[in-house]
C-alpha cells in the first residue's frame, strides 16, 4: 500500500532533475515566443485574426504537453546523492552550537 | 520547474505574457495597413416641422428631417484587425453665441458595418437593395448584408436615404438656422487594440477622409399639412431584434 501511495505521489508531483529543469525552462520560454511570432504572422498574412487565436492556443497547448509532464528526457541526469547517514553516526564530525553553547 | 504544478504555473504565466505581447503587436500592426477612405455626401432634402417629443407631451418643438445621398468607399478601413465599423452622419450647426458655445451636433443616421469575420448580430445594419438591381436575382442572394451586392464591407451606396433620427435642439428651434453641415464620421472597432475615429488628415499610411461633408441651411418651418410619408424615419438593425436568424 505504501509503495502504491509513494508511486502515486511521484506521478502527481512529477519531479525532474536539475538538468531537466534547465531544459524545461528553456524549452517553454523558446516555444512560447516562437508560437507567438508564428501566430501573429499566421493571422497577418491570411487576413484572418482567428488564425492568430487558434494558432496561438494550439501552440500553447503543445508547449504545455512538451514541458509539463515529467518526460523521461528530463530525468536522465539524476544526481548521485551521498549516502544518508542515520542514527547517532549522523552527527559525527558535526559541531552544533546554540547561543554559544556546544550542544553536540 | 522541479514539480508538475510548478511547471504549470511557470508556463501558464509566461503564456499570458506572450499573449499580451502578441495583442500589443496586433494593435500596433494596423498602422502599417494603408487606409484611403473616400465619400460623397449630399443633402437631398431637409424639412422642419412642428412635433412633440412623445405622444403625451404637451411641449411643441421643431424637428428637422434630413434626407441625404451617400456614396462611400470605406472598405480600406477593414484591415485584418477590424471587427466592425460604426458609421454615422451628423448635422452640426453653430450655436447662438459661436465664440463661447461650441457647435451643436446631432446624429441623423448611423449603421454598424461588420467585417466578414464578425459573428452575426441582430443589430447589424442591412444595406438597402438599390432600385436598379432589385429585379436581378444576384442581388437577392446578397440581401441581408451590410453592403451592396457584389461588393465588400465598407461600400455604402444610399440614395434618398431617410434619416434614422429626426433632430431637434434644446431650445426647440430648428427652423432657419444657417451654416449647417452634414458630416460623415466613423469609429473603427478592432478585434484587439484602440478605437479609431474619423481622421481628416494624413497620418503615416493612413490617408484622411476625402469628401463626406455637405453644407446646407435649415429651411423655414413648414406650415400647413405635411405628408406623413415624407417624415418617415429609417429603422436600424435593431428592428431585427427577436427575429429568427
Amino acid at each position: 500500500m505504501d509503495q502504491v501511495l509513494e508511486k502515486a505521489r511521484d506521478i502527481w508531483e512529477g519531479e525532474i532533475d536539475f538538468e531537466g529543469q534547465r531544459v524545461a525552462e528553456y524549452a517553454s520560454t523558446a516555444l512560447l515566443i516562437l508560437v507567438g511570432v508564428i501566430a501573429f504572422f499566421a493571422g497577418f498574412f491570411t487576413d484572418n485574426i482567428y488564425n492568430t487565436l487558434y494558432t496561438g492556443l494550439a501552440g500553447t497547448a503543445l508547449t504545455f504537453v512538451i514541458t509539463i509532464p515529467p518526460w523521461p528526457v528530463y530525468n536522465r541526469h539524476t544526481p548521485s546523492w551521498l549516502p544518508a547517514k542515520t542514527g547517532s553516526g549522523a552527527y559525527q564530525g558535526v559541531q552544533i552550537q546554540v547561543d554559544g553553547q556546544q550542544v553536540s | 520547474m522541479h514539480s508538475t504544478l510548478n511547471r504549470v504555473q511557470a508556463v501558464f504565466g509566461f503564456f499570458t505574457t506572450v499573449a499580451f505581447a502578441v495583442a500589443a503587436v496586433i494593435a500596433a500592426s494596423v498602422l502599417i495597413c494603408p487606409q484611403a477612405p473616400s465619400a460623397k455626401l449630399e443633402l437631398r432634402n431637409v424639412q422642419v416641422v412642428k412635433g412633440r417629443p412623445h405622444y403625451y407631451s404637451t411641449k411643441r418643438e421643431e424637428y428637422a428631417h434630413v434626407k441625404f445621398d451617400l456614396d462611400a468607399d470605406l472598405s480600406s478601413l477593414f484591415n485584418w484587425n477590424t471587427k466592425q465599423v460604426f458609421v454615422y452622419i451628423t448635422a452640426s450647426y453653430p450655436s447662438s453665441s459661436p465664440g463661447k458655445v461650441p457647435d451643436s451636433e446631432a446624429i441623423v443616421w448611423d449603421a454598424i458595418i461588420p467585417s466578414n469575420l464578425a459573428p452575426w448580430h441582430q443589430n447589424t445594419y442591412i444595406h438597402p437593395i438599390s432600385k436598379k438591381v432589385k429585379t436581378k436575382t444576384k442581388a437577392k442572394k446578397k440581401a441581408g448584408k451590410a453592403y451592396p451586392a457584389g461588393t465588400e464591407p465598407g461600400i455604402i451606396r444610399l440614395s434618398e436615404q431617410k434619416p434614422k433620427y429626426q433632430i431637434t435642439d434644446y431650445s426647440g428651434k430648428m427652423a432657419e438656422r444657417s451654416n449647417a453641415t452634414l458630416t460623415l464620421h466613423w469609429n473603427i472597432q478592432p478585434w484587439v487594440g484602440a478605437l479609431v475615429w474619423t481622421n481628416k488628415g494624413t497620418v503615416g499610411r493612413w490617408t484622411g477622409l476625402e469628401g463626406g461633408e455637405a453644407h446646407f441651411d435649415f429651411p423655414a418651418l413648414k406650415g400647413g399639412e405635411v405628408k406623413k410619408e415624407d417624415l418617415k424615419t429609417e429603422k436600424g438593425g435593431e428592428r431585427n431584434r427577436g427575429m429568427p436568424a
